[in-house]
């Protein structure tokens, strides 16, 4: 981000307010050209706001939104160059697939053979071949979608905006549609900033994502990042399942910081910040990095337990640990292998110190 | 449903049918008497009542008179009532029930109160009676009309369609002209049609409001003071073809419209 050439937008210091509630609250940030960045948060956290004002259906309170180095807060849809692709796709039921996409390059003033062979293009782009004289009440959940897509990258933005495109679609297809759509992002090379509320979703497809939270960034990374380091106790619990663990901080030890969780020591890692001896804080741990040991390991870390509960899953048994004594609960996966061989429910639990976050809230 | 209500409730339905329709039979069979009176018994069959309207300059006057009023008052009713609707219908406003129902009244005010007022009302804008008059006497009746059925469908417009359009270039008028005209379309030709019908049925406003030339209605009415003749069943018998022709195509066209658009 520190590469401002780079950017393609900017969305400087807007606020959007709605009446008294400030649906997003001084967002300040940059999007890359080329990236697919993701707004994720739950319903009425400012991010289909944020879309919209970018797309030019909102008038930011404050602020500006920069693109591509032309200040465009005060432009219509018309006069932006970006296109989104509606959550209800939002085809024109009166004209064919054909009509629909070259709308765009139609007001464009392109002559007529430049719309066709465009149309043509993105028909063969997202396989939409025979489709061209079908109207959309003619077409499942998945082609309109793609029909949606098709005309939002006629007109060649610069940005694409897609609100929550996939809502409709039933689960077996959405699946199948994250991947296509990450393909056709990196195919086409556009910046793609996609909203959604599906945490899967978001994980799936993004380069990048924006956690957001009633109007405000809660964090902004690599979905690696949001998954493995978590900064807030929002975000850890947000995306994906999670122990939390709170405890006192002891102090460092080998870069390592050490916890006292109700009188067991266990070593996590805070990133990016320093957390103060003797303050109270909250940690991430994911079920999947709690390592299960039938046999006490050679990790002189490890920590003793007893399985209180288990759920048998298929693939893997989600088992609930009692470590030390009261409240001391984690949660972990337990392979077939490992279910198998542990005997009176006693085992061991072990983490990489890394997996476990301190959260800075 | 045990077998008796059945059988009673398509009893009462038939004797509803017939009741519907003798009159018209009725109306329809005189016209091809061979005889200046109207009823039984029929001795002989003509068209002469028919190759006679057909041949007479009154008649075909007073028929193209009409028309042409009934096309222009559609033409202006739609014009004018979907404006209102375009107005009403998204903006929120305060008095928006009370601007509604003003616009809704003329619908509502008996014909014959409507027509003393108009025909007043024009003496003050000076306007003759004749053709202008009755156009306007028929387009303040018909507006509402207009109004309400498009109100209606816009109303199922989802807002996203206006925004694409606007997000792929269109300004305001373009997107009005291109995905919210063309999604009104069938509500537009069932008003039109509703227009139509009116205009051309009008008795009271036509009569008041008309000069010299009379409205087909008008018309008619006159010929009756002169005595029954199947001549009027003649007339009567054209007019209801056409407007059930009418009639049924606007309704064919607005359902396979409205199929197209549940999108």
């Amino acid at each position: 981000m520190s590469n401002d050439a780079q950017t393609i937008v900017h969305i400087d210091n807007m606020t959007k307010r709605f009446g008294n509630v400030a649906a997003v609250d001084h967002l300040d940030l940059k999007i890359r050209a080329g990236e697919f960045v993701t707004f994720l948060g739950p319903s009425g956290c400012g991010k289909t706001t944020t879309l919209r004002v970018l797309g030019g259906f909102e008038m930011p309170t404050e602020g500006r939104v920069i693109l591509d180095g032309a200040d465009v807060t005060r432009l219509p849809p018309n006069r932006r160059n970006v296109n989104m692709v509606f959550q209800d796709y939002a085809l024109f039921p009166h004209m064919t697939v054909g009509q629909n996409i070259a709308f765009g390059l139609e007001l464009k003033g392109k002559t007529k053979a430049d719309i066709d062979d465009r149309t043509g293009e993105l028909l063969d782009f997202l396989q939409l071949g025979g489709f061209r004289d079908r109207t959309p009440d003619q077409l499942s959940g998945g082609q309109r979608q793609r029909v949606a897509l098709a005309r939002a990258l006629a007109p060649d933005p610069k940005l694409l905006l897609l609100d929550e495109p996939l809502g409709a679609l039933d689960a077996k297809l959405r699946g199948q549609v994250q991947v296509e759509l990450k393909d056709i992002q990196k195919r086409t090379g556009k910046t793609f900033v996609f909203v959604t509320h599906d945490q899967e979703e978001a994980l799936t497809m993004s380069d990048r994502i924006i956690v957001m939270n009633r109007g405000k960034v809660e964090q902004d990374g690599t979905p690696e990042d949001l998954y493995f380091r978590p900064q807030s106790r929002f975000v850890a619990e947000f995306i994906g399942d999670t122990n939390l663990i709170g405890g006192t901080v002891r102090g460092m030890e080998n870069g390592s910081v050490l916890i006292d969780w109700n009188g067991i020591d266990v070593r996590g890692a805070a990133h990016g910040h320093r957390p103060a001896d003797g303050s109270e804080v909250t940690a991430s741990l994911r079920l999947e990095n709690v390592l299960c040991h039938p046999q006490k390991p050679s990790d002189k870390n490890a920590i003793e337990g007893r399985i209180v509960n288990r759920l048998f899953k298929g693939s893997r048994t989600s088992v609930d640990i009692r470590v030390g004594g009261e409240g001391a609960l984690l949660k972990a996966y337990l392979d077939p292998e490992d279910a198998g061989r542990i005997q009176d429910d006693r085992l061991w639990v072990s983490w990489d110190a890394l997996h476990l976050s301190v959260l800075q809230a | 449903m045990t077998r008796n209500t059945r059988i009673l409730m398509s009893v009462i339905y038939w004797a509803f049918v017939v009741y519907l329709f003798v009159p018209l039979v009725l109306m329809v069979t005189m016209g091809f008497k061979d005889s200046k009176f109207i009823g039984f018994p029929i001795r002989g069959w003509t068209l002469d009542w028919y190759s006679e309207i057909f041949r007479s300059d009154e008649v075909l006057g007073a028929f193209g008179y009409t028309m042409a009023i009934a096309l222009s008052t559609t033409l202006l009713s739609l014009v004018i009532g979907t404006w209102i609707a375009a107005f009403l219908g998204p903006h929120k406003f305060r008095g928006k029930l009370i601007v509604f129902a003003l616009a809704c009244m003329p619908a509502v005010i008996p014909g014959i109160i409507s027509a003393i007022s108009l025909r007043i009302y024009i003496q003050f804008l000076q306007l003759d009676t004749g053709m202008a008059a009755i156009i306007l006497g028929h387009t303040i009746h018909n507006v509402p009309f207009v109004a309400l059925v498009v109100m209606a469908r816009l109303a199922t417009l989802p807002q996203s369609h206006i925004e694409a359009a606007r997000d792929l270039g269109a300004d305001q008028f373009v997107a009005f002209s291109r995905v919210t005209l063309p999604y009104l379309k069938p509500a537009l030709i069932g008003a039109g049609v509703f227009c139509m019908l009116l205009s051309f049925d009008d008795f009271v406003r036509s009569f008041f409001l008309g000069s010299y030339q009379p409205t087909l209605p008008v018309l008619i009415f006159a010929k009756l003071r002169s005595g029954m003749s199947p001549e009027i069943n003649a007339i009567s018998t054209v007019v209801l073809v056409i407007t059930a022709i009418l009639g049924i195509w606007a309704e064919r066209s607005m359902r396979r419209m409205n199929k197209g658009t549940s999108v």
